[in-house]
């Protein structure tokens, strides 16, 4: 029993003493570490357009056709990281991926705990609603009640528009955007509000179960950036720029226009 | 220093052992914070209390998930128990429809994942016949219970000494009275501890009804975390809370098999 | 005390041949049956119902290639998850049990608290805490990922099969022992159990014959008392298999993520967790069918 006891003192003297572990933040540069890596690990969740799966399996979508142009652009290879949307950004911190490409919209409160790149696209948020549920609304007013139930992606900033613009209503969240549909579909939620092209998207798949209270306009305007760990000055002016020639090319825009304005990639997943 | 089993027999009492416990804890605990901290992770617990307890003093979510949580496992339970009675009279009756029906229940709940008989329930089943979601939740927490609750209580049923049986029937009582009055009550007075073991798990298994949406203690831990980022707080906090449920009602299983197990040990004394 | 044997309450003070013959339980039970199916039916049918698409569902389990689809690759990733966790859980668990059953307060303290800790927390919980914080210590340090990507060819391959996809070993491997750590707690209960099965008898002769306690338990307790576990434990696999199902939340593609994504893409609820949980009885089913095989033949070997 004294040995046990010497051991374990031995062992918390020894770890007292050691220097503390390697922070991330002491290591290099993200940029050098995915260099010598040779792979550009990246975080994101699917959402229809911007990331989803084909038949294959393999992803495809907004997000990823970025993701690929970047690891191009660096030279490696790119590896995906599917990871749920609530739980995205602790899982950046944790070193889990490199970097988050999949729609996050830049907003202070995220700043406080990731880094952001400038911005590579511009999202809004609109609604699509219920015809059982809640026919005939037109305005953000009138989903204002406190009867209104509207549904949402758990950690999205469709909730924080949501809960900005309409206070009084009650918001569920669900991990998926589909199940979040699904809530809408079934009659349970009166509308959804999502990130633009979804809502107008899945208004066209279900003419007589959904419309566009807003006739499909938005009513946020959003900035799209990278996300990346704090005290990386490197990696972070690499995005930037990055962002500012991609957007200069056209690429950014024509790669926009297809996935968002167009539905002739439906035929990749169905 | 080679710790063999003769040295790890204790010379000096409890006392060297319960030591050396909480020096074990310590390393743990501490070995924890290590790698927090090497992960870059700030802790903020200065910011915990205002989720559990309000400003004003009332519950903060955190509670009021807890009282949700309690509640889906209350009624699920109470669901359960009537479930796991029924199946088990049926599966011991005269009635080729009711075993056939009791053993399908049985081998359709007990192989197929709780989790994917949530959404089974709550995607497919409820919008058919207008279920609310408190109630899917509820009725899949006791379909599943109530199929595991069920083999108990038989096994307590057929635990029942024959004797009991043949006096009651020699009395000139009906099968259903025999069941009501004399094989029942001390059947279930016998299988209380596992059943309180069973209740332990329901709780567990209540927090898989946060996949759809119910604002229970595991939902409204996502949702403060999806908000403010303190993962690991957040977590260990709602662990806590889970602890004191399922540590109280697993004491509780421990005083009910204490107690009758003493009081058939006086039985067969007396 | 003898169990016990398979008394039948209904059959009373009467013996012989069980009738066959339907009773009005029966009656009512098919007439409570009918009106349920036909209720829910009539319900689906109301809601202008679609029509099923199953066929849509059929490239998702096997190619036109004739590679798995997504669900069988799910399945695939069940059954290798669960294969890991039983192992990881199997050596945790010994350890544990051991650890609870032995003369040591120590150890029976240290040994409890995990198996308290592990059994009262929701796996949820536990699979949240033990991603966020074991995923960045124990995966990286193990760094199989990073070597697997400059790995040869051959390698590549074995790891593929045992692992699944190559460029998400860190989070199954994470996903792996979380659910290793969580069943190990109901595995040591079971080799707890197993090992006071065994008759105080054999402790007693053993001392009485100068075994010392490590000698004790190699070679007369715990032959005995494996035996005894084997029943339990094939179970206790078997539920792995269920619980499997939980580490979707943290997205690793097993079954029941595929099936989340696939109602994601398709909106084909029915079909979806239909297929789903078809898969899912399928192998639990199958593995109890053997499991049973197992404790018959075990019990025709060994009962005395």
């Amino acid at each position: 029993m004294y040995r046990i006891i010497a051991t374990l003192i031995f062992c918390l003297a020894l770890s007292a003493g050691l220097p503390p572990a390697q922070s991330h933040a002491a290591e290099k540069s993200v940029l050098d570490q995915v260099m010598e890596r040779g792979v550009l690990r990246v975080g994101f969740d699917t959402f229809v357009p911007w990331a989803m799966k084909d038949k294959n399996g393999e992803y495809i979508g907004f997000e990823i056709d970025v993701a690929r142009r970047v690891a191009a652009d660096m030279g490696v290879e790119v590896e995906f990281v599917p990871t749920k949307w609530s739980g995205i950004i602790p899982a950046l911190l944790t070193g889990k991926f490199d970097v988050i490409i999949g729609g996050m919209g830049i907003q202070p409160g995220r700043n406080l705990k990731v880094n952001f790149s400038a911005p590579y696209e511009f999202s809004g948020m609109s609604m699509v609603a219920s015809l059982a549920a809640a026919p005939g609304l037109s305005s953000l007013a009138d989903f204002n009640k406190p009867e209104i139930v509207l549904s949402a992606k758990t950690g999205a900033t469709s909730v924080a528009a949501a809960k900005k613009h309409m206070p009084l209503a009650t918001v569920r969240m669900f991990d998926d955007e589909a199940q979040a549909l699904q809530e809408v579909l079934n009659g349970r939620a009166n509308a959804m509000v999502a990130s633009a092209p979804f809502p107008e998207q899945q208004a066209i798949r279900n003419p007589d179960k959904l419309y566009l209270p807003l006739g499909g306009d938005t009513f946020t305007r959003e900035p799209i950036g990278f996300a990346v760990r704090k005290g990386d000055h490197d990696f972070l002016n690499f995005l930037n720029n990055w962002v500012l020639v991609a957007e200069s090319e056209g690429w950014l825009a024509e790669r926009y226009a297809y996935w968002f304005k167009t539905m002739d990639w439906e035929t990749l997943i169905k | 220093m080679i710790l063999t089993f003769r040295s790890l027999r204790c010379s000096c009492g409890t006392l060297c052992s319960v030591a050396a416990y909480a020096l074990t804890m310590l390393l743990v605990v501490w070995a924890v914070l290590r790698g927090a901290e090497s992960m870059g992770y700030n802790w903020q617990w200065y910011r915990i209390p205002r989720f559990i307890f309000l400003p004003d003093g009332s519950p903060g979510p955190l509670l009021q998930g807890a009282g949700i949580t309690l509640l889906v496992s209350g009624l699920g339970f109470v669901g359960a128990a009537v479930l796991a009675l029924g199946t088990a009279l049926l599966r011991l009756s005269d009635s080729v429809v009711g075993q056939a029906l009791a053993r399908g229940y049985l081998e359709l709940i007990r192989n197929t994942p709780l989790l994917v008989q949530i959404f089974f329930i709550y995607f497919v089943l409820a919008p058919a016949v207008d279920l609310g979601r408190m109630s899917s939740a509820v009725l899949a927490l006791a379909l599943f219970e109530g199929a595991y609750a069920s083999e108990i209580i038989r096994a307590g049923i057929l635990g029942i000494p024959r004797g009991q049986w043949e006096g009651a029937l020699s009395l000139g009582m009906k099968r259903s009275s025999v069941y009501r009055q004399v094989i029942l009550p001390q059947a279930l007075r016998n299988v209380l501890p596992p059943l309180t073991s069973q209740g332990v798990s329901l709780v567990k298994d209540s927090a898989l009804v946060s996949t759809i949406a119910i604002y229970d203690l595991t939902m409204h831990g996502q949702a403060i975390i999806a908000e403010t980022f303190l993962s690991f707080e957040i977590w260990f906090v709602v662990a806590a809370i889970y602890l004191v449920f399922t540590l109280t009602l697993s004491s509780l299983a421990r005083l009910l098999e204490k107690r009758s197990s003493s009081h058939l040990e006086d039985s067969c004394t007396g | 005390m003898i169990p016990a044997t398979r008394q039948i309450p209904n059959r009373g003070l009467q013996t012989g041949r069980r009738r066959a013959a339907l009773t009005r339980l029966d009656a009512v039970l098919v007439a409570l049956l009918a009106a349920g199916v036909g209720y829910i039916a009539w319900r689906v049918h109301a809601q202008g119902g679609r029509a099923w698409e199953w066929e849509v569902l059929g490239q998702y389990l096997l190619r036109e290639d004739g590679r798995p689809g997504l669900l069988l690759q799910g399945l695939f990733t069940t059954i290798r998850l669960t294969c890991w966790s039983a192992l990881i859980a199997l050596v945790l668990g010994a350890l544990a049990g051991l650890a609870r059953t032995s003369p040591s307060l120590y150890l029976r303290l240290v040994g409890g608290t995990y198996v308290e800790l592990c059994r009262n927390l929701p796996p949820l919980v536990l699979i949240f805490l033990c991603y966020f914080f074991l995923a960045d210590q124990i995966a990286p340090s193990i760094g199989l990922q990073d070597s697997l990507r400059t790995a040869p060819d051959a390698v590549k391959t074995v790891a593929g099969v045992l692992f699944g996809r190559l460029d998400q070993v860190d989070a199954f491997v994470t996903a792996a022992i979380t659910l290793g750590l969580y069943e190990g707690a109901y595995v040591a209960e079971i080799v707890r159990g197993g090992i006071r099965s065994v008759d105080a008898g054999q402790w007693e002769a053993g001392r009485a014959q100068g075994f010392t306690r490590f000698g004790l338990m190699t070679y007369i307790i715990m032959p005995q008392a494996v035996r005894n576990m084997i029943p339990p434990l094939a179970g206790q696999i078997i539920s792995t298999i269920k619980d499997s199902a939980i580490v979707s939340v943290i997205s690793i593609q097993e079954l029941t993520f595929q099936g989340m994504q696939l109602m994601a893409t398709t909106y084909l609820t029915m079909e979806v967790w239909t297929c789903v949980a078809l898969l899912y009885f399928v192998l639990t089913f199958s593995c109890s069918m053997g499991a049973a095989r197992l404790e018959y033949r075990l019990r025709r070997r060994y009962s005395v």
